[in-house]
C-alpha cells in the first residue's frame, strides 16, 4: 500500500519535472533566437504566429515529418542508440535538484517530498557521473555514423567534455567543503537566511565567486555553447558528430543540449545561489507561501543563467581547439586547484564561521 | 603596465566590454530588419531587374527585328527569328523573340542597343522559380512583362515626329502567332 502511493507520488512528480523541462526546451529554442535576434538588431522568428511563438511547433513538426536516414556502413544499434544516450543524462540529472523548500508532507502514511524528487546524499557526485555518460552519446554517435567528418568532431567533443568536466568537479569542491555535505538539499539548506549566506558571496566563510566563473565557464564549455561550441564548429567540421544525423535523432542531440543547459543553470542556482532562497528573508513571505516565493526565485536564478549563456552566445566569437584545451587545462585546472586549497585552509582555521 | 593588463585579463574586461556592448543593442532595440515579403524595400529608379518588351500605344509592338539586342548581349540570353511582314517586303518585325533569364546579368546593354527603345528594363526582381525552364521567356511574355510594368506607353515614332518615315508595322499586319 505504501510502495503504491509512494510510487503513484514519485511518477508524478518525475512526470511534473520531465514536461516543465521539456517545455523549457522549447521555450528556449525560441527564446534563444529571440534574445540573439534582439541582440544583433533583428527580429528573430516572425513568421509562425503572433510574433513568431509557435515557431517551436513549427520546429518539432518539421523534424517529426523529416527523413530518417541511417547511412549505408554505420552501426545501427549504436546510430540510434546514441542519442538516447545522450539525451537520458540530461535529463536524469533533474532528479535531485531541490525546486523549492525542504518540506515532508504526510500523504497516507508516506513521507513525500513534494519539491525534490529524491534527496540521496551524494546528488552532487550523481550529477557528475551522469554528466560524463553524456559524452558517450556524442562520441558513440561520432563513431556509429561511419563518417570521418563525424568520429572527428565526436573525438573533439570528447576530448573537450572530459577536459572540462574535470574544472567542473574541482570547483564545486569548495563549495562542498565548505557545507560538508553533497547532498543539494543541504547544500540549499546551509544557505538559508540571505545572498550572504549564498556561497556565492562568501557563506560558510570563503567566498566561491572565483570557483564560480570556473564552473560557469566549464559549463559553458561542457553545454558546448558557444563559445566552445567547438562540436559544431562548421567551419571545420561539417557539422561535428552528428553530420549524418536528421529528423527527431537529431532533435534528441538538441534537446540534450538544451536539457543540459537547463540543469547547469539548476546546480550552479543550487550551489552558488542559494537555490529557491530568496536574496532577502522578507523577500520569502511567510512560512506558508515558501513554496510558491521558493519556486519563483529558483526558476529567477536560472533563467538568469540561461539568459547569461544566450548573452555570451551573442558576444564571443568561438575559440580555436587548442586555445579551448590549454585555457582548460592550464589556466581553469590550477585556479580550481587554488581555490580548493585556499577553501580547505579558512574552513580548517575558522570552522563552522 | 604590465600589471594593469593582468588586473584586466583576470577581471575578463575585455570580454566585459563585449557583453556590455551586446547587452546594449538589446536594451536600445531597433531591429532594422525588413520584413521582406510583406514589406517592400523602395528600389532605386535605375534599378536594373527583369527585361520587358514593349509597345506602342496603339498596341504594336515596337520591336523592328533588327537584331541589334542579341549582337549586344555578352552572354548570348536574347534570340531574335525575324521575318519579313507579308506583301511588305522592306518591313521586318520580330516572328520570335527569346530570353534565356537564367544567363543575364542584367547589364542593359540590350536595351542600349535597341534602336526603337523596344526594350525596357522594370524593377520587377521577384522571379524565383523552382523550374529553370520557367526562366526562358518567350514574345507573349515579354510582352505582357512590359504592358504591366509601363503602362504609359509611347506614340508611334512616326506620330511623335512627322518626318521620320512609316517603319513599323500596324499591329493588325502582323500574322498572328496559331
Amino acid at each position: 500500500m505504501d510502495t503504491g502511493i509512494r510510487l503513484a507520488l514519485t511518477l508524478s512528480q518525475i512526470g511534473a519535472v520531465m514536461v516543465a523541462v521539456l517545455l523549457t526546451v522549447a521555450a528556449l529554442t525560441l527564446l534563444e533566437r529571440k534574445v540573439l535576434g534582439w541582440m544583433q538588431d533583428r527580429m528573430g522568428p516572425m513568421e509562425v504566429g503572433p510574433y513568431g511563438i509557435l515557431q517551436p511547433v513549427a520546429d518539432g513538426l518539421k523534424l517529426f515529418f523529416k527523413e530518417d536516414i541511417i547511412p549505408a556502413g554505420a552501426n545501427k544499434f549504436m546510430f540510434s542508440m546514441a542519442p538516447v544516450l545522450s539525451l537520458v543524462p540530461a535529463l536524469i540529472g533533474f532528479a535531485v535538484i531541490p525546486f523549492g523548500p525542504d518540506w515532508t508532507v504526510d500523504v497516507g502514511g508516506v513521507n513525500f517530498k513534494p519539491f525534490v524528487i529524491t534527496d540521496i546524499n551524494i546528488g552532487v557526485l550523481y550529477i557528475l557521473a551522469f554528466a560524463s555518460i553524456g559524452a558517450y552519446g556524442i562520441i558513440l554517435g561520432g563513431w556509429s555514423s561511419n563518417s570521418k567528418y563525424s568520429l572527428l568532431g565526436g573525438l573533439r567533443s570528447a576530448a573537450q567534455l572530459i577536459s572540462y568536466e574535470l574544472n567542473v568537479g574541482l570547483s564545486i569542491v569548495g563549495v562542498l567543503l565548505l557545507s560538508s555535505s553533497l547532498s543539494l538539499v543541504a547544500i540549499t539548506n546551509a544557505q538559508a537566511g540571505g545572498f550572504w549566506n549564498w556561497y556565492f558571496f562568501g557563506g560558510g566563510g570563503f567566498p566561491q565567486a572565483v570557483a564560480f566563473v570556473v564552473f560557469i565557464i566549464s559549463s559553458v564549455a561542457e553545454t558546448n555553447r558557444t563559445p566552445f561550441d567547438l562540436p559544431e564548429a562548421e567551419s571545420e567540421l561539417v557539422a561535428g558528430f552528428f553530420t549524418e544525423y536528421s529528423g527527431m535523432r537529431f532533435a534528441f542531440f538538441f534537446l540534450a543540449e538544451y536539457g543540459n543547459m537547463i540543469l547547469v543553470s539548476c546546480v550552479a542556482t543550487v550551489l552558488f545561489f542559494g537555490g529557491w532562497h530568496a536574496p532577502f528573508e522578507f523577500l520569502q513571505g511567510p512560512e506558508s507561501i515558501h513554496w510558491a516565493t521558493g519556486i519563483f526565485w529558483f526558476v529567477f536564478k536560472v533563467s538568469s543563467f540561461l539568459f547569461l549563456f544566450f548573452w555570451l552566445r551573442a558576444t564571443l566569437p568561438r575559440l580555436r581547439y587548442d586555445q579551448l584545451m590549454r585555457f582548460g587545462w592550464k589556466v581553469l585546472l590550477p585556479i580550481a586547484l587554488a581555490n580548493i586549497v585556499l577553501t580547505a585552509i579558512i574552513a580548517f582555521l575558522f570552522p563552522g564561521s | 603596465m604590465k600589471l594593469k593588463e593582468w588586473v584586466k585579463t583576470l577581471l575578463f574586461y575585455e570580454i566585459a566590454l563585449g557583453m556590455k556592448a551586446t547587452l546594449s543593442h538589446l536594451l536600445r532595440y531597433k531591429p532594422i530588419t525588413l520584413q521582406y515579403p510583406h514589406e517592400k524595400k523602395q528600389l532605386p529608379s535605375n534599378y536594373r531587374g527583369m527585361l520587358a518588351l514593349l509597345r506602342y500605344d496603339d498596341g504594336t509592338e515596337k520591336c523592328v527585328g533588327c537584331d541589334l539586342c542579341e549582337a549586344a548581349c555578352p552572354s548570348r540570353v536574347i534570340r531574335v527569328v525575324s521575318a519579313e511582314v507579308p506583301g511588305e517586303p522592306t518591313k521586318r518585325y520580330s516572328k520570335e523573340y527569346y530570353m534565356d533569364m537564367t544567363r543575364c546579368l542584367f547589364c542593359g546593354l540590350c536595351v542600349k542597343a535597341c534602336p526603337v527603345d523596344a526594350l525596357g528594363m522594370t524593377q520587377e526582381y521577384e522571379w524565383a522559380v523552382y523550374d529553370k525552364r520557367q526562366l526562358q521567356l518567350n514574345k507573349q511574355q515579354l510582352l505582357a512583362i512590359g504592358d504591366r510594368n509601363y503602362p504609359i506607353r509611347e506614340k508611334r515614332l512616326e506620330f511623335q515626329h512627322p518626318n521620320v518615315a512609316y517603319f513599323n508595322v500596324g499591329f493588325k499586319d502582323i500574322p498572328q502567332k496559331e
